[in-house]
Parts: structure tokens; C-alpha cells; sequence
């Protein structure tokens, strides 16, 4: 696996994802992150159709990638049945393998995600709960979130939910044989080493940049990476 | 003796010439046309690239020939669907029986335009100011109304290369040859109709590849300030007002754009009209929709003669997008190989 | 590849025996929207959901946060699945638009990469123990609202008709990306101009109202609202939208992901925080609704055990267009004694 391009051409999604890109601009034309940053996915599909090494390396290091927020639009339009989303997920998945997500900004900030999303599927089930929504931290959920998570509970079971109940209905609380499965998936499909890679390549990146680091929810490197 | 007999499938520009070219060189010729009226396309056009000559003057003069001429006999209104071979003598089918018989025949069925409601994201059938390459021609000829206000004089018109074309999403991979100069000349046009219009151009690149081509895209630019957008267009959506919305990258400017149009063009590309199944004694003329696999003469070779069949030739656009020089230019290389197929030599 | 025509995008919904997997952010914002689905089904058409109190999420948002391997996810979805085996079901009713697209993805992926499946099945028996079937149909919950809607409108009193003046309602709808972006052809109507919300609006007696950005991205974009600092993205895309369909009057928003639903909610009271405006006339937002939703107040549920109140933008405005039979005071009462009702927006009106 010498190569940014063997690597890439290993992937399924790599395969599927980049045929041969003729430059047409359709995909750049509807996407939210080109409407949004200075980013273009065609641009991003002739760096990786050059298949130079440098250009990927200066990719995988780079904010670009880490941009596209994974709508799929470029997938219904390509006249060429490229899609440069899937282009983007290989690309992001190599970048984290090779530590190269934290010359980034934007890369950095896959501590975050793993730290929620990651820890959250595997104490939960779920990648998203009502507890992690906290007010004080999203104000854009507004007042009446606010209200729901005061008074949670009764909310939640009026409409008929659990709240974190065991039994059978919405935001149940996920028994513990389930959650070990899950862990056990975890295990045997490579997604622990994932999660090793990313808090490895972050703790270095902390050390690199004087920033204190630790598993707790904070320290200067997680709040450094939040800004 | 007898004058032999050479039946035509298909009066447009390639049928309309082989008849002349074949009556010339001494047959009976039979010329079979589909619909109620021949010449084709042509008969749907304003006026032809690059020189913007009239497509009016060239049909006329095609049909003067084809009228005076005594030997060929023209037939509209009628399909036909198949071909039997008995001996070296072919009958021609119409709904199942025996229209009637010649010692060759000329496949001259042309193309159908891609439907262009097919490339759904533009809207062509919903959206009133959508209309395609063709429509604007019918306007210009019949003088029928635009899709938009008529106090508008300035309007803002896109034109679309490649709808139905170079698209794996259409299903035909092909490049359609005669549409990005279509759209210059159109451009111009429009220009000409509304001095103080907008006219944008969004194409993926410019084929200009015929002698004049080049000169009218540098004028279109020059002289008319057509603009050209290098970026192919993503979607059109109704912006109120019957205007139109449209989206595309300018790549060579690397950013996405939005603009609202007051209608929107699409340059719609030649498909394949006929596809002719070739058995042992028969050809079954089945007909096709939007689907891109022109006519293929068997083991092809630049220069060779083009028949499916010994004495089924094929001539025009019915093999592939073509221009109108090309496609009189293969009639009359035809009619000289069926002469020569005919009288032995071939 | 092949040249289909909106109308000839016909997609087979199964009729019965569903097994059905929740949506995370349907449970976390939008609890009562999945007790409107089941109840419908159940109760009000006579259906078999079967849902296993084991399945979890397909962590489809981790997998678009790139924190979730590909494999792990065919894992997880290959374990659900398991679950759906076991108890005898072959049809698929998926919560969450971003879980059917994973659950499309990875069935497409299997087929074109039956190596991937092989590992798959691999993984999931050494992790634990379970084997599976890929499912016959997949089925979206709003493609089940769409394929029972002559029924649901039968069962109602109501409609999207003004009540009061027979007029019809004008509706937009916003139709989640990955519903029919990745495979038009696994989309009612496909992607271009999908059937499955339009389709209930007009079904229902409304008025469909297109707009130029109809098409565009909620702004969702997973680590573009999770993580904190890029709330941006998110927030200026919805704003595309909002400013797009405003001129048009919208009465209601008809949506069919449960993110999609909780930005174009949520956007709306931020940005007339920020901007000090809302994109209708009356100050009061333009109310968004799920297929859900909108299908358990045809059949007559109580909007405050439908979960209405969970959404900033005020619903009682279209409640009243309706018709629909509801205690407006009762909005914020709770089992337990009065608590303090949310605080006002400073510029939205509630």
C-alpha cells in the first residue's frame, strides 16, 4: 500500500466514485460546500485523476477535503457517473490513516466527532441522543428546546417516547448485550483502530502544538480544535 | 430495356439527393417518405450554418430537381417498416404487405432529436421558457411567440450545449458534432432578433470544426457579445414570473453561478431514428426511441462502399450526427457505388 | 443509465409486514412524529410493524462524519438485518432519510462487490453470532404515507384545504438528499422532481408550490452541524432556501428527513435572531412538517402528543387553517403541575 493511488484504488467507493472526470462543472454548479466555501469537487477530481503524489499528499493535508458535507447532489448529475462524494470519503478516510487529517484545521476537528459520535453509538446505540443537544451549547435550537430539555422526561413520554427506559419505543435505552455486539463489530471491523489513529494523531499534533491533551471532555487541545 | 429500379426510405436532405444523384445516372427511383411532406429536418429549419443561407432556398432546389425529374416517383405518407429479399430483387414492406420492388435500395431514414423533457433537471415540458434547439428554429420560421412578455426587448436567454449528449445519465455517450455550432448561430440570431438581449452560451467546448465555424463563434463574440460560459448546465428551476433559474460551474473561473433567464435553449442532439434488424432475407426497420445506436455498416473501412447488404445501401445521418454537406456529399458517393454495384462492377 | 421520465419512476412499496428501524434524530427532536407513523400504520390502517427493541442506529452519521468505517457500517446495517431475518420479515420501513440511503448504498454496494458482502457476513458472525438476508424491499417511512395516502385522507376530517375559505393550502415540500439523490430510480417521481411529498400535498387537497432552490441541500452537511465551529454552513444553506421559497408564500413546509426538518424549524428562529426578520409575512415563520406528522393530524391526533409543541416555529397558525380539533392552551401542559412555559423569542413570534 506504497501509494496515495493504491490506496485510493483500493477503496470500492474509490472505484465506484471516480471514473473519468471531463471538467463539466455540474457537480461544483449544486453543491452546498461550493456555494459556501472556496471549494470545488471538479477541482478536487482533476487533483485526484492526476494521480500525482504530491498533489494528493497536499490534499489529504489540506481544509478541501474536509469541506464537502456529504449531500450526494454530484452523484445525480454527473454525465460521467463519477461522484465526487465518494472521492471525498476515501480521501478523508486515508488522511485519518496516515495522520495527515491534523495538518489541518478542519481535519483536526475528527477528535470532536469521534469523541461525540464515535463514543456516543458505543454508550448508546444511537450517533445522536437528546442529551448531547445541550442548550447552553446549541442556542440555535432555540426557547422551546430549551423548555423540552427542562422538562424532558414528561415531554418526551407525552409523545410517546421512552426517554432512555428500557423496553420497546423510541430513545429506549439500548441493552447492554446489544451495545456489547456492537462493540464486538467495533473490534472485528477496524473501527477501534480508527479511533486509535484519530486520538493518536491528535495527541502528537497537541504535543506539537504545546497544547495540554487527555481523554477528558477538556483540555486546551479539544478547545483549541472547537474554534 | 427495362431501366432498373432504386427504391429510397426516407425523403429528407440524404433521400432527396440520392433520388437526384441516382435519377441522374439513369434508374427509376422509387422515394418512399413517412410522413405527409418530405425533406426532413430541413423543412423545420430557419436558416444553416455557417453562412446563415436560408434552409428554405437549399430544400426548394432540392425538390425543384427531385419534381422535374420524370424517373423518380415520390411517395409520402408511407412507412416502410421492413425488407424481403427474393433473388437479387428486394420488395419493400408496408404494415405487412408488399408496397413494392426494386433491384436496390437506399436507407436514407435521417435522425430523431433527443427528447429533451428526458434531461429532467431542465425542465423542457414543465417550464414554459424552456424550449429546445429545434422550437426556437419553428419560431423564427412561423414567427410564433416567445416564452416570455413581448414588451420584454431585452431579454436574457441561455443556450445549452450537449442536452442529450456526452451523457452517460442519457444514455448516449456520443458527441452530437453539429449542436455547439447550432447554438453560435442561434445565438446570433437571437442577438439579431433582440439587439439588446443577453445571450449566454454554456458549453463544455466549443466544436467548431468546419471551415467558417470558428470565424462565426469569434464573430458571435465580437460583433454580437454573445457570452460564453465554460461550464455545463446543472439545473434549471422556475424563479417566478415564467423566468427561469439556472445553475453551472464557470470552471475556468472555478466558481459556481445562478442567473435568472427569461428562457432557455436546449441544443438537443441527433439520435438514431431507425435501427434496421439485418436477417438472412429480410430487414426488419424498427424504430427507436431516444436510444443512440446509429446505423453501423458492417466491417466499415474509410472509403469503402456503405451497405449493409449487397444493394442495401445507407446513406446520411441516419449512421451517425452529420451536417448537410456530408450528408449530400455521401448520397451522391452512394449513387455512384450502387451504380457500380448494379451494373457488376461492384 | 437508463433515460427515464419523472412519471415513469414507479417504485414497489409493500403493502404489509414492515420491520421497522429508528431514526436518531427522529427520537432526539421529532419523538412523537415515529409514534404518528406507528400509529397510523397500526391503529388507523390495521398493518404489521414489527419493531425489535435490539436494533440500533445504522451510524450513518458517523459513517458521513468519516468516523465510522465502511465496514463497520455494512456490520451494523448486516446486524439489523439479522434482526429483521429472525423475526420472518423481508420488507425494510426505514425512519431516517440518511439510514435509507446507507441501507440503498450498501445493498447496491453488495451487489456490484459480493466480495463485500462475503466479508460482511464474515464479520457479523465472528462479532456475533448472526447470519441475514438483504431485505426484498426497502421502504422509506414517507414512501409508506405516500403509498396509504387515498387511505389516510378517507380516514380524515381534515385536509390541506383552508377550512374555512376551501381554499387550498400552499405547500413547498423539501425532500431529504439522500432519499432520491443516490438512486433516482429507489425514489417515487426520482430525483429531479421526486413524487413521494409533492404527491401528498396535491393528494391531500394542497397546493404544491415550486421554488428555484427546491433542490438544494438543507445544509445538514453531518460535521457541518456537529461540530460546533461550522454551524455556519449549515445555517447559510438553509438560508438559500428560505429566501428562495419566501416570495411564493408558503403555508407550510412538507419535509421527509428528520434533519432536514429540524434545520429548516430551528434556521428559521435563528436567523430572525440575527437578521431580525422571517421569511413570511406575519412574523410568525412558515411551520415545518414531516410526512409523518402531517399524515397523524389527518387521522385526528392530538398535536401535543404528536409532538408539535417540540417545534420552535408556532403550528397552531395551520392547525387553525386546517381545521384541526386541538386546545391551543394546552400546548405546554405536562402530566405534572404547571411548569414555566419556553421563553419568547425576541423576534419570532410563538
Amino acid at each position: 500500500m506504497a501509494t496515495i493511488s493504491s490506496r485510493l484504488k483500493a477503496d470500492i467507493r474509490f472505484q465506484d466514485g471516480l471514473k473519468a472526470c471531463m471538467n463539466c462543472g455540474v457537480c461544483t454548479a449544486i453543491c452546498p460546500a461550493a456555494a459556501y466555501f472556496d471549494y470545488d469537487p471538479r477541482e478536487i477530481c482533476q487533483d485526484v485523476q492526476s494521480g500525482d503524489e504530491s498533489i494528493l499528499i497536499g490534499l489529504l493535508k489540506g481544509e478541501q477535503i474536509w469541506m464537502c458535507g456529504q449531500c450526494l447532489s454530484c452523484k445525480t448529475r454527473c454525465p460521467r457517473d463519477n461522484t465526487p462524494g465518494y472521492i471525498i470519503q476515501v480521501l478523508r478516510k486515508i488522511s485519518q490513516e496516515m495522520g495527515y487529517f491534523v495538518h489541518s484545521r478542519l481535519g483536526r476537528q475528527q477528535l470532536l466527532l469521534k469523541r461525540a459520535i464515535g463514543h456516543s453509538i458505543l454508550e448508546t446505540g444511537y450517533c445522536v441522543h437528546p442529551k448531547l443537544i445541550r442548550p447552553e451549547t446549541h442556542r440555535e435550537q432555540g426557547p422551546v428546546w430549551e423548555w423540552v430539555m427542562d422538562n424532558a422526561k414528561e415531554v418526551y413520554e407525552k409523545c410517546g417516547s421512552l426517554y432512555y427506559e428500557e423496553g420497546l419505543g423510541g430513545m429506549r435505552k439500548i441493552d447492554s448485550d446489544t451495545l456489547d455486539e456492537m462493540h464486538a463489530i467495533f473490534q472485528e471491523t477496524g473501527a477501534f483502530n480508527l479511533f486509535d489513529k484519530i486520538e493518536q494523531a491528535s495527541e502528537a499534533k497537541a504535543a506539537e502544538m504545546g497544547l495540554s491533551f487527555s481523554d477528558d471532555d477538556d483540555n486546551e487541545y479539544l478547545r483549541e480544535i472547537q474554534l | 430495356m427495362t431501366k432498373q429500379k432504386v427504391a429510397i426510405i426516407g425523403a429528407g436532405p440524404a433521400g432527396l439527393q440520392s433520388a437526384v444523384s441516382l435519377a441522374e445516372l439513369g434508374y427509376e427511383v422509387d422515394l418512399y417518405e413517412k410522413k405527409s411532406r418530405p425533406g426532413g429536418h430541413l423543412a423545420e429549419w430557419h436558416v444553416l450554418f455557417p453562412d446563415m443561407q436560408p434552409a428554405g432556398e437549399l430544400l426548394d432546389s432540392l425538390m425543384q430537381k427531385v419534381l422535374a425529374h420524370p424517373q423518380i416517383r415520390l411517395e409520402t405518407g408511407v412507412n416502410i417498416s421492413g425488407l424481403e429479399q427474393a433473388g437479387k430483387s428486394w420488395q419493400l414492406i408496408q404494415s405487412d404487405s408488399v408496397r413494392g420492388e426494386a433491384d436496390a435500395v437506399v436507407l436514407a431514414s435521417g435522425f430523431k432529436l433527443f427528447e429533451a423533457s428526458k434531461k429532467e433537471e431542465y425542465g423542457h415540458g414543465i417550464y414554459p421558457a424552456v424550449i429546445s434547439s429545434a422550437e426556437l428554429e419553428t419560431i423564427f420560421i412561423r414567427e410564433k411567440e416567445w416564452p416570455f412578455e413581448k414588451t420584454n426587448k431585452s431579454p436574457k436567454i441561455g443556450l445549452v450545449h450537449c442536452v442529450g449528449s456526452r451523457d452517460a445519465k442519457c444514455g448516449n455517450l456520443y458527441c452530437s458534432k453539429a449542436c455547439c455550432i447550432t447554438a453560435v448561430k442561434q445565438a446570433i440570431e437571437l442577438k439579431k432578433t433582440f439587439p439588446a438581449s443577453e445571450v449566454y452560451c454554456f458549453y463544455m467546448d466549443m466544436r467548431m470544426f468546419g471551415l467558417g465555424y470558428e470565424e462565426l463563434y469569434h464573430k458571435a463574440q465580437l460583433d454580437y457579445k454573445v457570452q460564453f460560459i465554460r461550464g455545463r448546465l446543472s439545473e434549471a428551476s422556475p424563479s417566478g414570473a415564467g423566468r427561469i433559474q439556472v445553475k453551472a460551474e464557470d470552471t475556468l473561473m472555478g466558481r459556481p453561478l445562478k442567473l435568472t433567464l427569461d428562457m432557455l435553449v436546449l441544443m438537443v442532439g441527433m439520435t438514431a431514428s431507425v435501427s434496421p434488424e439485418v436477417k438472412e432475407n429480410t430487414v426488419e426497420l424498427k424504430e427507436y426511441a431516444n436510444k443512440g445506436e446509429f446505423v453501423k455498416i458492417p466491417g466499415a473501412v474509410i472509403g469503402a462502399a456503405q451497405w449493409l447488404k449487397p444493394g442495401l445501401f445507407v446513406a446520411g445521418a441516419c449512421k451517425g450526427p452529420a451536417t448537410l454537406p456530408e450528408v449530400l456529399n455521401d448520397a451522391r458517393a452512394t449513387a455512384l457505388d450502387l451504380r457500380n454495384y448494379l451494373s457488376g462492377v461492384l | 443509465m437508463a433515460q427515464l421520465n419523472w412519471k415513469s419512476y414507479q417504485k414497489e412499496i409493500p403493502d404489509d409486514h414492515f420491520f421497522y428501524v429508528r431514526s436518531c434524530i427522529r427520537q432526539t427532536f421529532f419523538p412523537g412524529a415515529e409514534t404518528a407513523l406507528l400509529y397510523v400504520l397500526r391503529e388507523v390502517l390495521k398493518k404489521d410493524v414489527f419493531e425489535d427493541k435490539r436494533h440500533t442506529t445504522c451510524t450513518g452519521i458517523g459513517f458521513h462524519s468519516d468516523v465510522i468505517p465502511l465496514e463497520t457500517i455494512m456490520t451494523v446495517v448486516a446486524r439489523q438485518l439479522a434482526l429483521m431475518t429472525e423475526a420472518g420479515y423481508k420488507n425494510l420501513l426505514v425512519s431516517c432519510v440518511t439510514s435509507f440511503g446507507i441501507y440503498l448504498e450498501i445493498l447496491e454496494m453488495w451487489k456490484h462487490f459480493p466480495e463485500k458482502l462475503a466479508q460482511t457476513r464474515e464479520a457479523l458472525w465472528k462479532a456475533t453470532r448472526r447470519e441475514f438476508e438483504v431485505p426484498a424491499l426497502l421502504t422509506h417511512s414517507s414512501d409508506a404515507i405516500f403509498h396509504f395516502k387515498e387511505q389516510i385522507l378517507n380516514k380524515s376530517q381534515i385536509s390541506l384545504v383552508n377550512a374555512e375559505s376551501g381554499q387550498a393550502l400552499k405547500g413547498v415540500e423539501h425532500v431529504g438528499c439522500h432519499y432520491a439523490k443516490i438512486f433516482p430510480q429507489d425514489g417515487i417521481g426520482g430525483a429531479e422532481f421526486p413524487r413521494v411529498l409533492s404527491g401528498l400535498i396535491e393528494g391531500w387537497g394542497g397546493e404544491l408550490i415550486d421554488y428555484p432552490e427546491r433542490r438544494h441541500c438543507c445544509g445538514f452537511g453531518f460535521r457541518h452541524y456537529l461540530v460546533r465551529a461550522n454551524r455556519s454552513y449549515s445555517i447559510s444553506n438553509s438560508k438559500i432556501k428560505f429566501e428562495s421559497m419566501a416570495p411564493f408564500e408558503p403555508e407550510f413546509i412538507l419535509t421527509n428527513c428528520p434533519g432536514c426538518n429540524m434545520f429548516l424549524d430551528r434556521w428559521q428562529y435563528t436567523l430572525s435572531e440575527m437578521e431580525g426578520k422571517t421569511y413570511d409575512s406575519r412574523g410568525l415563520g412558515i411551520p415545518v412538517l414531516s410526512s409523518e406528522e402531517m399524515a397523524g393530524l389527518m387521522v385526528g391526533m392530538d398535536p401535543w402528543k404528536l409532538g408539535l409543541q417540540m417545534h420552535q416555529i408556532a403550528v397552531e397558525p395551520l392547525l387553525d387553517k386546517m381545521g384541526v380539533n386541538y386546545a391551543p392552551k394546552a400546548k405546554y401542559h405536562l402530566a405534572s403541575s404547571a411548569v414555566p412555559l419556553p421563553q419568547k423569542p425576541s423576534v419570532l413570534l410563538v
